[in-house]
């Protein structure tokens, strides 16, 4: 017997899903920030062309008149060792760090999803071959990874997008994998299967719509991830190259100009920090909201 | 309100409940659950609150206990009083030294009360050791032991030594309970607090248990039992109340409230309990005598995969030698305890699992064989014990009953138009397609199931305990559901269930399973009114039942037969 009368065995008043959910929501401060500092980075990203004081300081202008120019009224974050508009370049930074979480995330989740539905649906060989690749996948150390593939392909964003990728799937197979396995044990997939209902049918339409929430939860916390793992890349050289405005380039070379031209590095490490921040607290948040464990 | 104060006119009750209202506040809105709740326990007394799920006699004992979560819970109004003190505004410290020592409890479920990873003598010990430290005293180990012996035989466990030394994995499901009331009694509480005892066990376990709860009753202990089984307050109790909506409808001594129950609500419960013997038993035929479904010698054993390391163990009979043949328009039942293989042979009927040998034949084929057309599905289905499972709790409710129309080469336009008439013919309104499971009670995800099954229009529907979930009122109302499917569409039902009362009332013919295999089958109304095997008399005899006049029509079952038959709880 359960102790709460949950809403939804009053006849009258079933609270739905969604109003229960936004309720959760909305009394957890922490993921009510996080949501507002995604949005902040999302408008920033989107909006950058028009938002940035100084569009062109994204591109290889040089204004050594105004190099390494303090925070000012006129140069918010200040100015970089060739005189370019820091705030302008870290709006415009956003852009290629949410690129890469799209990029990156778009590709590796989708495929992790499939294998971990494939290996827990069939089992057996199915589920050796897959499971066993998964975890020879994770144990290759990451950064020695994307090392090795950059140093093959040469470095730029899309190696080092591909380079993540690579990487990345793994952890939503196995995700997907511990879901599925959990769900086999219900008597609902039995049920489909006595209905005559095909392998895909059960895949997609049964199992999946069990793994959404959880999906949803580890893509937010992931995004934090991606921007950070990109940026370490590009602060090792092995991702974006100059003079693209990516946040670990700017703060790779702002490190040369410390302690005496602190902004240079620290404001872009903060526009960094700022983001990944506000992806963990939604991510926390909805994991509240949805009640999921991962 | 103030009528009685403690020990002043009722001097010998140990427990008062007094005018408690209790509150849950959940996104944002209160609800009330307890109205006004009045009840109390007199020394060495038996008392039962009964009512349905959600009537509000679990939060009662958790208001008694102390663990109520507060919030969501709150406490409007009321007093509880345990030996003259009140509860609700005593300390924490003062509090905890009542636990265990002055009122005890034992929880329903008797595996989910254990740390599986610890031993029973350590889970035991912390409970005297730290009952220890709140009275500040010591006691060696040794005496500490002794103590845990000692207690496990007040609770009649043989071979106390290997059950202290067991995880609680190792232990059956009769035993853990046992070791469970021991543990409530080693402080020596003067009220024990039963929550639904021997619920999730089997009748005959069931019994034990409650014998041995009277037993210790006897030896001076007061009880509280909190049960949604009439059969179970008959046995055991002296004074009941009845429970309804967070209110105490009725209350009174056991045989007025039984012999002439004076509440609506009281009236209704009895009236829901399946009768086992009388005129109010419900007698369902079958006209008709199509051999359709047959078991022929069927055997299922089960081998363990190979272990890296050593042999593989001897293969496991599930079912054994089972030979049964059901006819067109039958509501058969397969009854057994669990572990008696009543599942595995239910899955042989759906061709999931395939017989070791024997073969079961439907219209004459073999069911393996007919199981890989895709139009087999569509003469047998089956309704699954608990509705939260079978249901996926992501889709819609339209979207499931979709599934099997569409493989079965509906078009969309036919699915959409037959959607709204299975609905009709389960008794749910339009309104509930596009729906999801949870917005939805356990009677109606229930008929949700029936209406899946139905929606092929099969020959036949196996039923695997399909109302073991739900309240009694509902019981009976998905019960006369599927009575009134099988007239309407000629259905025929095989019912498999431990619950041979529901039996009594909903079977023409009835198989007994026992270890495996069938000890006994017959028509029911043959089978319950002359049982021959010494296994049906004792699962008949230990059925709870509501009157004495059905006590004394059960049949007599010696000690010695038994313990023959029964899978002993005691070790």
């Amino acid at each position: 017997m359960t102790l709460l009368a949950s809403p939804a065995e009053h006849e009258d008043a079933p609270l739905s899903n969604r109003a229960m959910a936004w309720y959760r929501f909305s009394r957890n401060p922490a993921a009510v920030v996080g949501a507002a500092i995604v949005i902040s980075v999302i408008l920033a990203a989107v909006f950058a062309p028009w938002l940035a004081p100084y569009p062109e300081a994204a591109g290889s202008q040089v204004d050594f008149r105004n190099r390494h120019g303090a925070p000012s009224l006129t140069h918010w974050f200040g100015t970089d060792n060739v005189g370019r508009d820091i705030f302008s370049r870290v709006l415009y930074g956003y852009r290629i760090s949410l690129g890469m979480v799209i990029g990156v995330l778009g590709l590796a989740v989708p495929f992790g999803i499939l294998l971990g539905l494939l290996a827990g649906y069939f089992g057996g060989r199915v589920e050796w071959l897959i499971m066993r690749f998964t975890d020879v996948m994770l144990a290759l150390p990451p950064l020695a990874m994307a090392l090795a593939i950059t140093a093959v392909l040469s470095p730029n964003l899309i190696n080092a997008m591909i380079a993540i990728t690579l990487l990345w799937w793994t952890w939503h197979t196995r995700l997907i994998y511990r879901i599925v396995k959990g769900q086999m044990g219900e008597d609902y997939v039995e049920a489909a299967r006595l209905a005559g209902a095909s392998h895909a049918h059960i895949l997609f339409r049964e199992l999946l719509p069990n793994c959404v929430s959880a999906i949803s939860v580890k893509v937010t916390l992931d995004a934090g991830f991606v921007i950070l793992f990109g940026a370490a890349l590009s602060f090792l050289g092995l991702g974006v190259q100059p003079p693209t405005p990516d946040l670990g380039t700017m703060v790779s070379t702002g490190s040369e100009y410390l302690p005496e031209h602190w902004w240079e590095s620290m404001l872009p490490g903060l526009a960094i920090l700022w983001a990944i921040l506000g992806f963990n607290l939604l991510g926390d948040g909805l994991r509240d909201m949805l009640d999921v464990e991962l | 309100m103030k009528g009685s104060p403690a020990g002043s006119d009722d001097r010998s009750a140990i427990l008062e409940v007094e005018h408690l209202d209790i509150g849950f506040t959940n996104y944002g809105r209160r609800v009330q659950v307890l109205h006004d709740v009045s009840l109390s326990v007199g020394q060495g007394e038996r008392v039962a609150l009964i009512g349905q799920s959600g009537s509000g006699k679990t939060v009662t004992m958790r208001a008694i206990i102390g663990t109520l979560a507060m919030p969501p819970g709150d406490i409007a109004g009321g007093n509880i009083r345990f030996q003259g003190r009140e509860l609700l505004t005593l300390g924490k410290s003062e509090r905890n030294r009542l636990k265990g020592g002055g009122l005890s409890i034992v929880l329903q479920d008797p595996l989910l009360s254990f740390n599986p990873v610890l031993t029973i003598s350590r889970q035991m010990d912390d409970i005297v050791r730290y009952a220890d430290v709140r009275a500040g005293v010591t006691r060696s180990k040794r005496r500490r032991r002794q103590h845990l012996v000692d207690t496990l035989e007040r609770v009649q466990l043989a071979d106390t030594e290997r059950v202290l030394s067991s995880w609680p994995m190792q232990l059956s499901g009769g035993m853990r309970q046992r070791v469970l009331i021991a543990m409530a009694l080693l402080n020596s509480p003067s009220l024990l607090i039963a929550d639904e005892p021997g619920t999730a066990l089997d009748v005959t376990t069931q019994q034990e248990i409650l014998a041995l709860l009277n037993r210790l009753v006897e030896d001076g202990l007061s009880l509280l039992l909190i049960t949604h089984n009439l059969g179970v307050v008959r046995e055991m109790a002296d004074r009941v109340y009845v429970m309804e909506h967070g209110r105490i409808v009725e209350s009174g001594a056991r045989e007025s409230l039984f012999d002439a129950p004076s509440h609506p609500y009281t009236r209704k419960l009895m009236a829901s309990v399946p009768p086992l013997y009388g005129e109010r038993v419900r007698k369902v035929d079958n006209t008709g005598s199509t051999p359709l479904l047959s078991l022929e010698s069927v055997t299922r054993e089960f081998v363990s995969e190979r272990p890296f390391f050593g042999k593989r163990r001897a293969p496991l009979r599930a079912v054994d030698q089972v030979s049964i043949d059901i006819d067109k328009g039958d509501v058969f039942g397969i009854a057994g305890e669990s572990g008696s293989g009543k599942t595995t042979l239910a899955r042989m009927l759906l061709g999931l699992t395939r017989p070791t040998s024997g073969v079961v034949r439907l219209g004459g084929q073999p069911v393996h064989e007919l199981a890989r057309q895709s139009s087999f599905r569509r003469r047998l289905q089956i309704v699954y014990q608990n509705p939260g499972s079978s249901l996926n709790p992501k889709r819609r409710i339209a979207q499931q009953l979709a599934v099997p129309l569409r493989y079965a080469g509906l078009t969309r336009g036919a699915i959409r138009s037959r959607i709204p008439e299975l609905l009709e013919q389960v008794g749910l309104p339009q309104s509930h397609a596009s729906r999801y499971p949870h917005e939805l009670s356990g009677g109606q995800k229930q008929r949700v199931a029936i209406a899946r099954a139905l929606s092929v229009e099969p020959e036949i529907i196996v039923l695997d305990e399909p109302t073991s979930a739900l309240d009694v009122l509902v019981q009976e109302t998905v019960v006369e559901l599927l009575l009134d499917l099988r007239k309407q569409y000629g259905l025929t039902y095989v019912f498999i269930s431990h619950d041979l009362s529901l039996m009594r009332n909903f079977c023409n013919r009835v198989a007994v399973m026992y270890r495996g295999a069938v000890c006994e089958q017959g028509d029911t109304a043959t089978l319950f009114d002359a049982p021959r095997h010494a296994y049906t008399r004792a699962l008949i005899a230990a059925i709870p039942v509501i009157s004495d006049a059905e006590e004394a029509r059960k049949p007599a079952v010696t000690r010695l037969e038994r313990e023959a038959v029964l899978v002993s709880t005691t070790g």
